[in-house]
């Protein structure tokens, strides 16, 4: 039993830090690209605008500034210091729910981005700042993991996070691999090592595929992979076993419509085929999986959180 | 590091009434250590300058760690700042205590028995002991709450009274408050820093727990509605995160156990209670509600509110939900009221107030409200429905101009306004930058009405941190120190 807004919260806390590592992740790639004079340095610098869904090509030229504009604007809702703000605010807004301890790595992270000398350390070192913000998101979900209940707040809090993990990845792939492109494939071998950076699979793609460099192999590496857990697939497994602990919880098995919408998600994803894939061309396949992932969003809010009272009164 | 002697009879400015030295907590006035200050004297003179400020930042790193903060808004952006906690405890004796404890019991009994009975047959007012129109016209009266079944006929469930020491060492009561109170998690956080501290001292000088506050606090909450209910389920109700005392809100809620809800969260269907989860609704029998009388129900009370439920008094008048504290108890804290208080214990227990009253001028009698005139600069006056140390005058602290103000004012509405003597709170030891200096600090302890009264053995300190300020509330500068009560054996051992 868990109060629908407290639901909503921890599932937006979930998906704020899961988008804020995201980002941080984009920028140290693209600051680490801007190391280089290369053509395919500033390719990369455009995916990674394009990704963070900054059409501003201009940016590009000047990439350290987007990087840091992209961490600490305060007015811009999708910039990293928001997506923390708004974590840590839904985070007080449930303070009762999460452990000290989980709670502490939040604030910490807060307390750090909001200080007025947060400017001065990015410009300082400007990766070793997004490197450590990165460290300690990874620091929140371990203690989160560590010390919180594995009930249904938690799942609701993990549902955040994978379902935005699978559209953040979604929408990268579209951007890297998608049909609607202007720009010529991809092919330069540090642009696709940058393009698994970003997905945070540059180690565990070389160890599934060796250093051989193939768009193909990376977009079904980040697409199809069981294991690696920032593919859609993996995440789209654990959508589907949180709801179902979610729904096992509040005994209301056979009567929600998520767990359907996940299963069928989940399916999609287990038995793809890549020739398939390739044939009617990326896009298109990116484009349900993304639909489907809004499609259980708002369905989660449909079964949990608004749902119409009428139903639900004694009668 | 030793401390630094007090100077002499604090300012100039004192009026003659209150010349007297304020009470010291640590020394006499020939200057030697009070025995129950021995041990942390002891501590304080093994450490340096830089050590003690080190463990106030260590300390003030835990409250912000923890979140427990206030937001100050500025013009364009908002910051969080912490409630600032000094790190030397201030420390009560045994014996003062218990006559603190019984004070306090007695006075809640009085309290509680005054609400019954003026929310019932008006005995008091009968019998002319209170003046009718003082309750019955006061804001914080209640007309709805009349007639109503109150379990344990305990309308206060949660209290928290000021204390202070006066110039003699007698604790007063300055004020009962009765509708909200908070603080009490500034007791616990105070206390969790204050151990990591002094472990030592800590454990030396035998200090009586206070870590079952929210124990004891759920247990009354539970046996308000356990005539009817077999578990019956309990939330605090919060008006939500922009709420100064929100981390309290949380903070109990997760130290209890149980929901912490907003209005928004709530839904009244056939005089019934339940709050939004999941898997549908749940039906709600106590609500702690840490929202003011004003805004607990729409239909009810203000119309403008969206902090409550609409519905929600009908369904307390039916008897389905239990609402702590109950609406209207206001009446018996207001400041006007409060002059009557040894009255009331008089006239329901029979005994004489143990822990007496600070001297009042009520404007509304001519002849008090002449004497008030007349002395403006020595006394403290209150607007009788203010609180948080607004719209207060602290005469021999104020201009003339504001003085003018005042009087025009109380000419215009004397029954709004009460006057009390200057007092001079008592010091207590506090570190102000790298040096122990005496500051003037008051008590809030908390005591917890059900089926029994309990007193938490512990309270929060409130400091005024400006040197030679009286006030001591956090919206004006001050701050907070935990509270030690000692055991009657001393030691390692309870």
């Amino acid at each position: 039993m868990m109060l629908a807004r407290v639901a909503d919260s921890l599932y937006w806390i979930g998906r704020y830090v899961e988008r804020a590592e995201h980002m941080c992740r984009l920028s140290d790639v693209m600051l680490n690209a801007t190391l280089d004079r290369s053509e395919a340095a500033s390719q990369v610098a455009r995916i990674a605008l394009a990704a963070v869904g900054d059409a501003d090509v201009a940016k590009a030229k000047n990439p350290y500034d987007a990087a840091r504009a992209l961490a600490l604007d305060r007015d811009d809702d999708g910039s990293i210091f928001s997506s923390i703000a708004l974590a840590r605010e839904n985070a007080r807004q449930v303070r009762d729910q999460l452990t000290t301890e989980t709670w502490e790595r939040l604030n910490l992270i807060y307390l750090r981005m909001s200080d007025p000398e947060a400017r001065r350390s990015f410009e300082d070192g400007s990766q070793l700042f997004l490197h450590d913000t990165i460290a300690d998101l990874h620091l929140f979900k371990g203690a989160g993991d560590a010390t919180m209940s594995h009930g249904e707040g938690w799942s609701f809090l993990l549902l955040g996070v994978y379902l935005e993990r699978a559209q953040l990845i979604g929408s990268l792939l579209e951007v890297v691999f998608g049909d609607g492109r202007r720009r010529k494939p991809i092919s330069d071998h540090f642009a696709l090592t940058s393009v698994l950076r970003m997905g945070c699979a540059l180690e565990p793609y070389l160890r599934a595929h060796t250093a051989d460099m193939q768009p193909r192999l990376i977009l079904k590496f980040l697409m199809l992979d069981e294991d690696f857990p920032r593919s859609i697939r993996f995440c789209t497994q654990e959508i589907e076993a949180h709801l179902s602990a979610i729904i096992r919880h509040a005994g209301m098995a056979g009567s929600v419509g998520p767990d359907r919408l996940a299963g069928r998600l989940r399916a999609r994803m287990q038995y793809a085929d890549m020739d398939e894939v390739e044939a009617q061309g990326p896009s298109a396949f990116l484009k349900t999986v993304l639909d489907e992932c809004a499609t259980i969003h708002r369905s989660l809010y449909d079964a949990f959180v608004a749902y119409p009272l009428e139903d639900r009164l004694p009668a | 590091m030793s401390v630094r002697r007090d100077e002499p009879a604090s300012n100039v400015a004192a009026p003659a009434a209150s010349t007297l030295a304020p009470y010291d907590e640590m020394l006499t006035p020939e200057g030697a250590v009070r025995p129950h200050y021995g041990a942390l004297d002891a501590r304080l003179s093994t450490l340096s300058a830089d050590e003690l400020a080190e463990r106030q930042r260590t300390q003030e790193r835990f409250f912000l760690l923890q979140g427990i903060t206030f937001t100050v808004y500025g013009a364009d952006s908002s910051t969080e700042r912490i409630i600032p906690s000094d790190i030397l405890p201030r420390i009560i004796p045994a014996p003062e205590w218990a006559r603190i404890e019984a004070g306090l019991t007695q006075r809640l009994r009085a309290l509680n028995m005054f609400l019954a009975d003026i929310y019932s047959e008006q005995q008091i007012l009968m019998d002319g002991v209170i003046p009718r129109e003082l309750v019955l016209q006061a804001p914080s009266y209640r007309r709805e709450m009349q007639n109503l079944y109150v379990p344990h006929k305990a309308y206060a469930n949660v209290c928290g009274s000021d204390l202070i020491r006066q110039p003699d060492g007698e604790f007063a009561v300055l004020e009962d408050n009765l509708r909200v109170p908070s603080g009490v998690s500034y007791m616990l956080a105070n206390r969790e820093a204050s151990r990591r501290v002094f472990p030592g001292t800590f454990r030396g000088a035998g200090v009586r727990s206070v870590d079952r506050y929210p124990d004891l606090l759920l247990t009354t909450l539970k046996g308000m509605a356990a005539d009817w209910r077999p578990n019956p389920q309990v939330v605090v109700l919060t008006p939500g995160v922009y709420n100064s005392a929100y981390y309290e809100h949380a903070y109990l809620a997760r130290l209890m156990g149980v929901p912490l809800v907003e209005g928004r969260d709530l839904v009244v269907h056939d005089n019934m209670v339940y709050m939004r989860t999941t898997t549908g609704l749940r039906r709600i029998d106590v609500i702690y509600r840490r929202v003011d009388d004003d805004f607990i129900d729409p239909l009810t009370f203000r119309r403008d509110s969206a902090l409550g439920a609409a519905g929600l008094f009908n369904a307390y008048r039916t008897g389905n939900v239990v609402i702590c504290n109950a609406p209207g108890t206001g009446v018996a804290d207001d400041k006007a009221v409060y002059a009557y208080v040894p009255e009331m214990i008089k006239y329901y227990l029979g005994e004489d107030a143990i822990l007496p009253n600070i001297e009042t001028y009520l404007c509304r009698e001519p002849a008090q409200l002449s004497h008030v005139l007349a002395n403006l600069d020595k006394l403290v006056v209150k607007a009788v429905g203010a609180s948080g140390g607004y719209g207060m005058l602290v005469g021999p602290h104020s201009t003339k101009a504001q003085q003018a103000e005042f009087a025009d004012a109380l000419k215009a509405d004397p029954a709004n306004y009460i006057a009390q003597p200057t007092i001079q709170l008592s010091t207590a030891p506090c570190l102000i930058d790298h040096a122990v200096e005496p500051r003037h600090v008051d008590l809030r302890p908390f005591i917890l009405c059900g089926e029994k009264i309990v007193v938490t053995p512990g309270a929060l300190t409130r400091v005024a941190l400006r040197k030679g300020s009286l006030v001591v509330n956090s919206s004006q500068g001050g701050g907070s120190k935990d509270t030690w009560v000692l055991s009657e054996t001393k030691g390692d051992h309870k």
